[in-house]
C-alpha cells in the first residue's frame, strides 16, 4: 500500500453520524472531475450535499487497473456505509468481489447481468444495483458507422483492452456485425497508455482504413492522447466517449456518461435514504449519442454523409 | 343559609337557560355550515382531481401523439423499386428528434422491410424480409395507428411497439419500438397538489409510468403493479374521485382518465392529508369558531345571570335586615326596570315601617300610665297630640297607707315587699276598671288622674266609685293582713278644678302629670284622712250630691292653704262595692 493515493475529505469537525461514502475511482481527479460533478448533481438531487450530511472517502487507483481490489479492500475496512463504483465493470467488479455486505452502486458501460454482478435488472438481488450506460452494447454500431464513412473499406482495425472483463463479448460482437456489414476485421490490443502510438503505427502501416474503439474505461479517459495519435497518423478513429471528437478525434458513439453517473448519484442518495438495493432496479442510460467532429472530417479527407450529420447529437466544426 | 342556596339555584337556571337559549342556535349554525362546507369542498376536490387528472392524461396523450405525428412524416411517399438515401436520413434525423424511439421499421406497400434503423443494433437496408404478418402492420393497416401491448425489455424496461401505416397502400408503413422509459420525463413533471403525483396503468393493469423510475424499471412484476391496480379499480367507472391506499399503505384520494389510443389510464393521487386540508382546516375554522361562541356565550349568560340575579339577591338581603328591624336600610337598585319599582317598594315598606315602629314605642310608653283601654284608644287614632300640655278640670285622686312607716321599719323586707305587692296589684286592678290615668307612685302612695289626659262623662262620680272601690279593695286585703299582725290603714283623698296637664320628663323617662292647687288639695286631703276614709272637697261632694251619699265634715284645716276648706266624706260602707259598675263611659 505503500504510496497509495488516498485523497479524502473526511476532515475535522463533522458530524459523527454522518454517512460516509466510499468512492472507488479508476482514475485520478483530474480525469474524472466531469463524472464526479454529474455524481455530486445527482447525489444532491436525493438530498446529500457533501459536507453537509454525507462524507465521501474516495480512493484513485489513477489508472492502475489493478490496484482496484487492493483500493476497494480498503474502503471495506475502512467500513464506509456505502461503495460507489464507477467508471466501467472492473471496478464494479472489484467492489463486488471484496464480499461486502455494504450496498455498492455501480456506474458501468458494460451488461451488468452479463458480467454477473446483478442477477437481473428489474431485480438486482443482493446488495449491489447502478446504472448502465450502453456503450459496451453499442460497439457493433461503431463499426456500423465507420463502414458508412468508409463504404469502399474491406478491413477495419479494432482496439480491445484485453484486460477488460467485457472484451471477449465485445470482439465476438463485432464479429458478427462485421460479417453482416462485409468487412474483415484487424484486433489491435492495448492495455497501456504507452501502447497506443504503436497500435496506430502498426494500423498505418497495416492499412486497414478506419479503427474503431471498444468500449472502454481506460480508451475513454484517455480520449485526448487517442484524438492526437489519430490525427497524427491521419486515421479516421471512433470511440464511445464524446471527450474524443471534443478533443479533435473525429467522432463518437456511446452512453451519456453524464446521464449515467448522475443516476448513480440518484442511487446512492435513496440508499442512504433507507431504500434496499433490491428494490432499485438497474438502470439503463436513455440516450445513446453521437458525436461528429466535422473539422477532423475534413482534416482527414472523409466528409459525413448527410445521414449520418442529421442523425448526430452533436456536430463539432 | 336556606336563602342563599335558593339564590344560588336561581343564579345557575339563569345561566344554563340563558347559555342554552344563545350556545343551540350557535351550534346549530356551525354544524350546518360545517356540513355545506364539507359538501362543497368535496365537489371542488372532486372536480379539481378530475381537472388533474384530464390533463395529466392529455399531457401522456401528448407524449404518445408526439411520437405518432412524427412517425407520420416517414408514411407520405409510395415507395419505388430503387432504395431512396433520403428516407435513411429522415429515419435517423427522427431518431434525433424522438429519443424514446428506440428502432424503425420501414415498410413498402407490399409489406417488405425496407429499413430498419435502430440505437443500438445493426440498421438494415433493403433486407426485403416480408413482414407482412407482423400484426404491427395488420393493425396499422386496420387501424391506421396500432398500438402493441406494453413489453418489458429484459424484463425491465417498459416498450410498446406503435404501427402506422400511410393513407394509402403504396407508401407503406412504418413500426417503431418506443422506450416508455421516457415518459419519465413527462410524468415526474406532473404535480398534483403539493405531494401529489400521477401515475399511468396499460390495458392490463401493469406499471408503466410512474415518479419512481425504479417502481417502472421492474418490469411485470404483480406485487408492484398491484397497489397501483388496486387505487384504480377503487375509483372503477363511476363519476368522481375515490379514496384508496398507496403502495405504502397511506390513504389517497384519486382521480383517472383514459389515454385514447393506447388505451391506457392515467391515475392522479393526493394523499388524503392533504386533500382534506381545506376540508380539515374549514371544519377545524368551525370548530373554533363554535368554542369560542360557546365561550363567549358562556360568558354573556354568565353577565346576564349575574345582572338578573344581582338585584333578587340585593332585594333578599335588603328583606332579611328590614325584616331583622333594619328599618333605615335601604336596598339600592337602579336598574331602571322592575327591581328597581321592587326596591322602591321595600324601601317605602321600610319607611312605614319605621314610623309604624316608633308609633309602637310611643303607645308602649303611654301604656305606662295611661288604662290599657285608653292607651288603646290613643294607639287607634295613631295620634298621641291627647298628650300635649293642656288646661282641665281633673279629679285628683290620693291614697296612702295609713302606719305604713312603722310597719316597714318594723317588719321583713319580703314582708314589706309582698304587702306592697298585694296592695298595689289590688288598686291596679281597680285603676284599670274605672279607666283612670294612673300618674305615679311612690313608696304607699298613689296619685290618679280622672278625666285627663282622655275626658271620661261625670268623672267626679267616677272618682268617687274608684275611691269606694279602692277602699274596698284595700281593707279587704287590710283585714288578712291584720291577721298576720300588720297593722296599717288606708285613707283617700279626692280634690276636682282645673289643672294644667301633660308629658313632663326627658327622652325615654317621660311623664303624665297634672299642676295645680287641685292637686295640692287633694294630697291634703289624703293625708287628713284617717283609715278608711274618703275626703273629698266641696266641688266633688257638689257634682255627686244626691248620687252618693255624701256627708259633711266641715271646715278643716289643711296644710299650705290659709283657711279651713270645707271636707266632704264617703263613708264607704254605706256603700255596697258589689252589684254596681260603672256609671259613666270613656267618650
Amino acid at each position: 500500500m505503500a504510496g497509495a493515493a488516498t485523497w479524502t475529505t473526511v476532515s475535522y469537525g463533522q458530524k459523527p453520524s454522518m454517512p460516509v461514502i466510499g468512492y472507488l475511482c479508476p482514475e485520478s481527479p483530474e480525469l474524472f472531475g466531469s463524472r464526479l460533478e454529474a455524481f455530486r448533481q445527482g447525489l444532491e438531487e436525493a438530498g446529500f450535499v457533501e459536507g453537509r450530511n454525507v462524507a465521501i472517502d474516495f480512493q484513485w487507483a489513477n489508472g492502475q487497473y489493478s490496484r482496484l481490489p487492493a483500493l476497494a479492500a480498503e474502503l471495506v475496512a475502512r467500513n464506509v456505509d456505502l461503495i460507489v463504483a464507477p467508471g466501467g465493470a472492473p471496478v464494479a467488479l472489484a467492489a463486488k468481489a471484496t464480499g461486502t455486505t455494504k450496498t455498492i452502486v455501480f456506474e458501468m458501460g458494460g451488461d451488468p447481468v452479463q458480467l454477473r454482478v446483478v442477477d437481473s435488472l428489474s431485480r438486482p438481488g443482493g446488495n449491489i444495483t447502478g446504472v448502465s450506460s450502453l456503450s459496451v452494447d453499442v460497439s457493433p454500431k461503431r463499426l456500423e458507422l465507420m463502414r458508412d464513412l468508409l463504404p469502399t473499406a474491406t478491413r477495419l482495425a479494432v482496439v480491445a483492452n484485453p484486460t477488460s472483463p467485457t472484451a471477449p463479448s465485445q470482439l465476438q460482437k463485432l464479429q458478427a456485425a462485421a460479417e453482416a456489414l462485409r468487412v474483415q476485421l484487424q484486433i489491435y490490443s492495448a492495455s497501456k497508455e504507452d501502447e497506443f502510438e504503436s497500435v496506430f503505427a502498426a494500423v498505418a502501416r497495416d492499412g486497414p482504413g478506419g479503427v474503431v474503439f471498444t468500449s472502454d474505461p481506460y480508451f475513454a479517459f484517455r480520449s485526448r492522447r487517442l484524438a492526437a495519435l489519430a490525427m497524427k497518423y491521419q486515421l479516421p478513429a471512433i470511440t464511445q466517449t464524446r471527450d474524443f471528437p471534443v478533443a479533435g478525434g473525429l467522432m463518437s458513439y456511446g452512453g451519456d456518461f453524464m446521464q449515467s453517473h448522475h443516476r448513480a448519484g440518484i442511487y446512492a442518495g435513496r440508499i442512504l435514504s433507507g431504500e434496499k438495493p433490491s428494490d432499485l432496479p438497474v438502470q439503463l442510460v436513455t440516450k445513446v449519442e453521437l458525436v461528429v467532429n466535422l473539422k477532423a472530417a475534413k482534416l482527414l479527407g472523409h466528409p459525413f454523409s448527410a445521414a449520418v450529420i442529421a442523425g448526430a447529437d452533436e456536430v463539432i466544426e | 343559609m336556606i336563602p342563599q342556596d335558593r339564590f344560588r339555584g336561581l343564579f345557575h337556571k339563569y345561566l344554563l337557560a340563558l347559555f342554552v337559549a344563545v350556545a343551540i342556535p350557535l351550534a346549530f349554525n356551525g354544524v350546518i355550515e360545517a356540513w355545506f362546507g364539507y359538501r362543497d369542498q368535496r365537489a371542488r376536490l372532486d372536480q379539481w382531481l378530475s381537472l388533474q387528472s384530464a390533463s395529466a392524461a392529455a399531457e401522456i396523450h401528448d407524449f404518445i401523439h408526439g411520437i405518432t405525428s412524427q412517425l407520420g412524416w416517414l408514411v407520405q411517399l409510395p415507395w419505388s423499386d430503387e432504395f431512396d438515401e433520403r428516407r435513411r436520413t429522415d429515419a435517423l434525423r427522427l431518431l434525433r428528434q424522438a429519443p424514446a424511439i428506440v428502432s424503425l421499421t420501414l415498410l413498402d406497400g407490399n409489406g417488405l422491410e425496407r429499413l430498419y434503423i435502430s440505437r443500438i443494433g445493426l440498421n438494415r437496408i433493403e433486407s426485403r424480409t416480408d413482414r407482412s404478418a407482423d400484426p404491427a402492420l395488420v393493425g396499422a393497416r386496420a387501424a391506421q395507428i396500432w398500438f402493441s401491448d406494453v413489453s418489458y425489455n429484459r424484463g425491465s424496461e417498459p416498450y410498446l411497439t406503435v404501427g402506422i401505416a400511410g393513407n394509402r397502400p403504396a407508401v407503406g408503413a412504418v413500426i417503431a419500438e418506443v422506450n416508455l422509459k421516457l415518459i419519465w420525463d413527462v410524468i415526474s413533471a406532473i404535480k398534483v397538489g403539493r405531494t401529489g403525483s400521477a401515475f399511468v396503468l396499460d390495458r392490463s393493469g401493469r406499471l408503466i409510468a410512474h415518479p419512481d423510475i425504479s417502481l417502472v424499471l421492474r418490469g411485470a412484476e404483480e406485487a408492484t403493479s398491484k397497489p397501483f391496480r388496486a387505487v384504480r379499480d377503487a375509483i372503477g367507472s363511476k363519476a368522481g374521485f375515490a379514496t384508496s391506499r398507496d403502495a405504502q399503505g397511506h390513504y389517497v384520494a384519486a382521480s383517472a382518465a383514459p389515454v385514447q389510443g393506447p388505451d391506457w389510464t392515467v391515475v392522479v393521487v393526493q394523499p388524503l392529508s392533504e386533500a382534506y386540508a381545506p376540508i380539515y382546516s374549514a371544519l377545524w375554522r368551525t370548530a373554533m369558531l363554535l368554542a369560542i361562541s360557546t365561550m363567549l356565550a358562556g360568558i354573556l349568560a354568565y353577565a346576564l345571570a349575574h345582572r338578573m340575579t344581582e338585584p333578587i339577591k340585593l332585594l333578599e338581603e335588603g328583606t332579611e335586615r328590614i325584616g331583622a328591624g333594619s328599618f333605615d336600610h335601604r336596598i339600592s337598585i337602579h336598574t331602571g326596570d322592575e327591581f328597581q319599582r321592587l326596591a322602591n317598594s321595600f324601601n317605602r315598606m321600610a319607611s312605614e315601617l319605621a314610623l309604624a315602629q316608633q308609633h309602637q314605642e310611643r303607645i308602649a310608653k303611654l301604656k305606662r300610665f295611661l288604662a290599657p283601654q285608653v292607651a288603646d284608644l290613643v294607639d287607634r287614632a295613631g295620634d298621641d297630640s291627647v298628650l300635649d300640655g293642656r288646661r282641665t278640670e281633673v279629679v285628683v285622686v290620693f291614697c296612702d297607707l295609713r302606719g305604713f312607716t312603722a310597719f316597714s321599719a318594723g317588719a321583713a323586707p319580703e314582708d314589706v315587699m309582698s304587702v306592697l305587692s298585694e296592695y298595689y296589684e289590688s288598686l291596679g286592678r281597680v285603676i284599670a276598671k274605672f279607666e283612670a290615668t294612673l300618674i305615679n307612685f311612690s313608696g304607699d302612695g298613689l296619685m290618679v288622674l280622672v278625666n285627663a289626659p282622655v275626658p271620661v262623662e261625670e268623672p267626679a262620680l267616677r272618682a268617687i266609685d274608684l275611691a269606694v272601690d279602692m277602699q274596698t279593695n284595700v281593707q279587704a286585703l287590710i283585714a288578712g293582713w291584720r291577721s298576720r299582725g300588720y297593722h296599717v290603714g288606708f285613707g283617700i283623698g279626692l280634690a276636682s278644678g282645673p289643672a294644667t296637664v301633660g308629658r313632663i320628663g326627658y327622652e325615654d323617662r317621660l311623664d303624665y302629670t297634672a299642676i295645680g292647687s287641685v292637686v295640692n288639695l287633694a294630697a291634703r286631703l289624703c293625708a287628713s284622712a284617717a283609715d278608711k276614709e274618703i275626703l273629698i272637697d266641696a266641688k266633688v261632694a257638689a257634682d255627686v250630691k244626691g248620687r252618693r251619699p255624701v256627708e259633711d265634715l266641715g271646715g278643716r284645716e289643711i296644710k299650705g292653704f290659709d283657711e279651713a276648706i270645707p271636707v266632704f266624706g264617703i263613708s264607704f260602707d254605706a256603700l255596697s262595692p258589689s252589684g254596681r259598675g260603672m256609671s259613666g263611659t270613656i267618650r
